[in-house]
């Protein structure tokens, strides 16, 4: 594995925790979503609860650079209530499963926010000044007697305490028969598409009260239902091209030109199954949880159980590379079909452009990350072809102490500091991550904590 | 399911079927693979109707694991241990009357031995049968996106099989609070626990103990499959539940037709009134709904209606 050390490997260092120090986890905690937005000042969660929770990175001292700046809470507001379907005697859930930042136009800041039926569209603006002196009004709001008004004022702005307010500027609702798993913004601005396991929409920023269904692969028999859509994701560059993958561990590419509904795809992606490594859980661990476009669009990333593949667009019968997450697994499948977690989703996501303040710099979309089990999580470098094991706990929590490279064994003698596969806590899971766009600043949550690392600036 | 913080240990019966897969082919190795596919198949059915969840449950997980029986149905039928025998599985208009007219038949043959597979002839094809309709309905209207039951969760016919067997079980402790008897069903009801605890081997969906008969079992398996996985279900897995429970079935439906206008059975009506709060005590241990960690215990309010209508019997 990448060993410490050694030209530009990036040794991460702990920076911060946010969250709950407790064991004892309350389900509202549970952070279900994870993103930076475009420029990395900000950094959104969103939960199980329905609350969203937006970090801001402290502007950095131009003349101490020898940490970036810390993230603090800049704004907490409930984005998803639980709703109750009355025709079906089921709850809505009220867990985010996906924040969007729109890119900023003015100086209020926008999201999609989504849960399992409703898209929320959020503006997060700043306060600090406000009017004072009206001539009819008291300062405390209440009016003044009218007879008592013997001059005139012009009201001012005078500074107040910094004010973030979020209010709901959009609610795309009703569009959604089974439950939304992704959201993604279109590189035009102005529409986004969502996904349920059996359809896609396509909408306006502007328009709520209705949407084009640009895929559809409910069968007319639903008994017939073998496969559905786990995520889907607009080209970067393209906006006419989307893709979405399904639970067989294929990857469609739709180009909206071509028709109305894209159920016809204009390609699709899929690696042919490796005989010797069939079983049972052949399919379900083939399906892909989650797919990612890398910034330039000629490339795309997707997550399965096992693996992270790099599939390059214009070849679609096997992907570029493969990068095994956490093949241990691969003899525990039984195991872990039985108790659920061969069906935990892991995200997975690309690194930013590292600012040219190093002098060796890391190209964007050349290391990826994803999470693992026993609060584990990898990083693969495509051009070193070198891999690491990291843990997100608070027993590494010393700022700027280069956090150790973790190593499971798989079979056989364990040696020192290693952790054998049968030791791994299943409970504790890494599903979501976020690499800052610009830095080498990474956010990685745990069941209920948001765990933020960056590298050793030297 | 697994506890807080705790790590987590390997289940030594597990660790028996990891490891490789290997082929059906391979001679002395095909009884491992018989028996994890067996396990598989079993773990599979639990997944889809022992949990009754409060929201709706994930369709990319039923779709997996309905994909999972079926490759294993079909395995065993290309392997031709089994007949296609299975009680007619029509699609119900009202899944209500259809699940108590499969009930019988399959209950019955729990009740008598030994098991002969030319006891019962199917009229509809294999696949069809094989197809769990029940588990994704369609849409019942295309214009309103909430009308959907995805999944096994759907209220109607769990709901039942919960709402007869914690009724049946909930029928008995009012019994013994009150002394008016139903004689008719209770005799038939011990006659039938009577032959059902003669053969408990007949519930052929439990854990796999050894099959030394691979194909009989297997067939037995087949067998229990009617188009209408629940009663699987019920006979194996819903384990807080006696045997004696699921055979009231078998004894009279009329008591559980819901129709508030024709539920006034003798058993009904004879009944001494009793308050919500001891029918409530009587019914929390037969629910089958099981206590996740994470979630406190909640009675289904649905069932509960129900059941007051049919004691309210008006």
């Amino acid at each position: 594995f990448l060993g410490a050390g050694g030209g530009n490997d990036i040794q991460w260092c702990f920076s911060q925790v946010k969250g709950a120090v407790d064991d004892d986890v309350a389900e509202a905690d549970i952070i279900s979503t994870v993103e930076f937005n475009h420029s990395g000042e900000l950094l959104a969660t969103g939960d199980k609860g329905g609350r969203v929770v937006i970090f801001q990175q402290e502007q950095e001292n131009k003349t101490q650079s020898h940490s970036r700046g810390e993230y603090n809470v800049y704004s907490t507001f409930q984005s998803h209530e639980p709703e109750f379907d009355y025709l079906k005697s089921l709850e809505i859930e009220e867990k985010i499963n996906k924040i969007r930042w729109l890119p900023q136009k003015n100086a209020a800041q926008f999201l999609l926010s989504t849960n399992d039926k409703t898209i929320k569209l959020w503006k997060i603006s700043e306060r600090d000044k406000r009017p004072e002196g009206y001539n009819l009004k008291e300062e405390d709001g209440r009016y003044r007697d009218p007879t008592t008004v013997t001059t005139l004022r012009v009201p001012v702005f005078r500074p107040m305490d910094l004010m973030v307010e979020a209010s709901p500027r959009r609610i795309f609702a009703n569009a959604h028969t089974y439950h939304i798993n992704s959201i993604s913004i279109n590189s035009d601005y102005e529409t986004y598409l969502s996904a349920d396991d059996l359809r896609i929409n396509l909408w306006h920023l502007e328009i709520t009260d209705r949407s084009f269904n640009i895929v559809d692969i409910k069968p007319a028999n639903m008994e017939e239902l073998t496969e559905v859509i786990t995520a889907a994701e607009f080209h970067p560059n393209s906006c006419n091209t989307f893709v979405y993958s399904s639970s067989k561990g294929t990857i469609r590419l739709c180009d909206m030109r071509a028709s109305a509904l894209c159920d016809r795809h204009s390609k699709l992606f899929e690696e042919p199954e490796d005989p010797s490594n069939r079983s049972f859980f052949s399919e379900i661990i083939s399906s892909i949880s989650d797919v990612k476009f890398s910034h330039s669009g000629r490339y795309m990333m997707t997550r399965d159980y096992l693996s992270v593949k790099i599939w390059d667009l214009n070849m679609e019968n096997r992907p570029v590379e493969t990068y095994q997450v956490h093949e241990y697994l691969r003899s525990k499948l039984c195991s872990l079909y039985e108790n659920d977690c061969i069906f935990d989703k892991f995200e997975c996501c690309w690194n930013g452009s590292d600012r040219q303040r190093y002098f060796l710099p890391s190209p964007p979309c050349s290391i990826v990350m994803t999470g693992s089990y026993n609060n584990f999580f990898r990083m693969f470098d495509r051009n070193t072809k070198r891999d690491i094991t990291l843990e997100a706990s608070r027993e590494n929590n010393k700022p700027r102490t280069v956090l150790k490279p973790r190593k499971v064994c798989a079979s056989g003698k364990r040696k020192k500091d290693e952790i054998s596969v049968d030791s791994l806590d299943f409970n504790k899971k890494i599903l979501h991550t976020a690499w800052h766009p610009k830095e080498n600043i990474i956010a990685v949550a745990t069941t209920n904590n948001l765990y933020i690392f960056q590298d050793k600036m030297n | 399911m697994l506890g807080k913080g705790g790590k987590r240990k390997f289940d030594e019966h597990e660790d028996g079927l990891e490891g490789k897969v290997v082929s059906p082919t391979d001679g002395p190795s095909k009884v491992s693979y018989t028996l994890q596919r067996q396990t598989i198949f079993n773990i599979s059915l639990m997944k889809l109707y022992n949990h009754r969840p409060l929201t709706e449950p994930s369709l990319q997980k039923t779709v997996l694991i309905n994909n999972m029986l079926r490759r294993i149905q079909e395995e065993l039928k290309q392997e031709g241990s089994l007949r296609p025998v299975f009680v007619t599985a029509s699609q119900p208009a009202d899944p209500l009357s259809d699940n108590f007219r499969e009930a019988q038949p399959a209950f019955s043959h729990l009740a008598s031995q030994p098991l002969l597979p030319t006891d019962f002839v199917s009229t509809t094809p294999l696949e069809s049968c094989l197809t769990p309709a029940s588990l994704l309905e369609d849409d019942t209207f295309c214009t309103s996106p909430t009308v959907q039951h995805d999944g096994p969760t759907k209220p109607p016919p769990p709901a039942l099989q919960t709402v007869k067997d914690s009724f049946s079980s909930a029928l008995d402790e009012i019994e013994e609070l009150c002394p008016a008897p139903t004689s008719a069903e209770a005799v038939a009801a011990e006659t039938a626990a009577d032959d059902s605890k003669d053969h408990p081997s007949e519930s052929n969906v439990q854990k796999p103990e050894g099959f030394p008969e691979s194909r009989t079992a297997e067939s037995k398996l087949m067998d229990s499959l009617p188009g209408n996985f629940e009663i699987t279900t019920s006979t194996g897995f819903l384990t807080d539940l006696t045997l004696d429970d699921i055979l009231f079935a078998d004894i009279d439906t009329s008591m559980y037709d819901f129709d508030p206008c024709t539920s006034a059975t003798g058993a009904a009506s004879k009944m001494a009134p009793v308050s919500a709060d001891e029918l409530l005590k009587t019914l929390a241990p037969y629910s089958s709904q099981p206590v996740t960690p994470n979630q406190p215990f909640k009675m289904d309010l649905t069932e509960l209606d129900h059941i007051m209508e049919v004691l309210v019997g008006s």
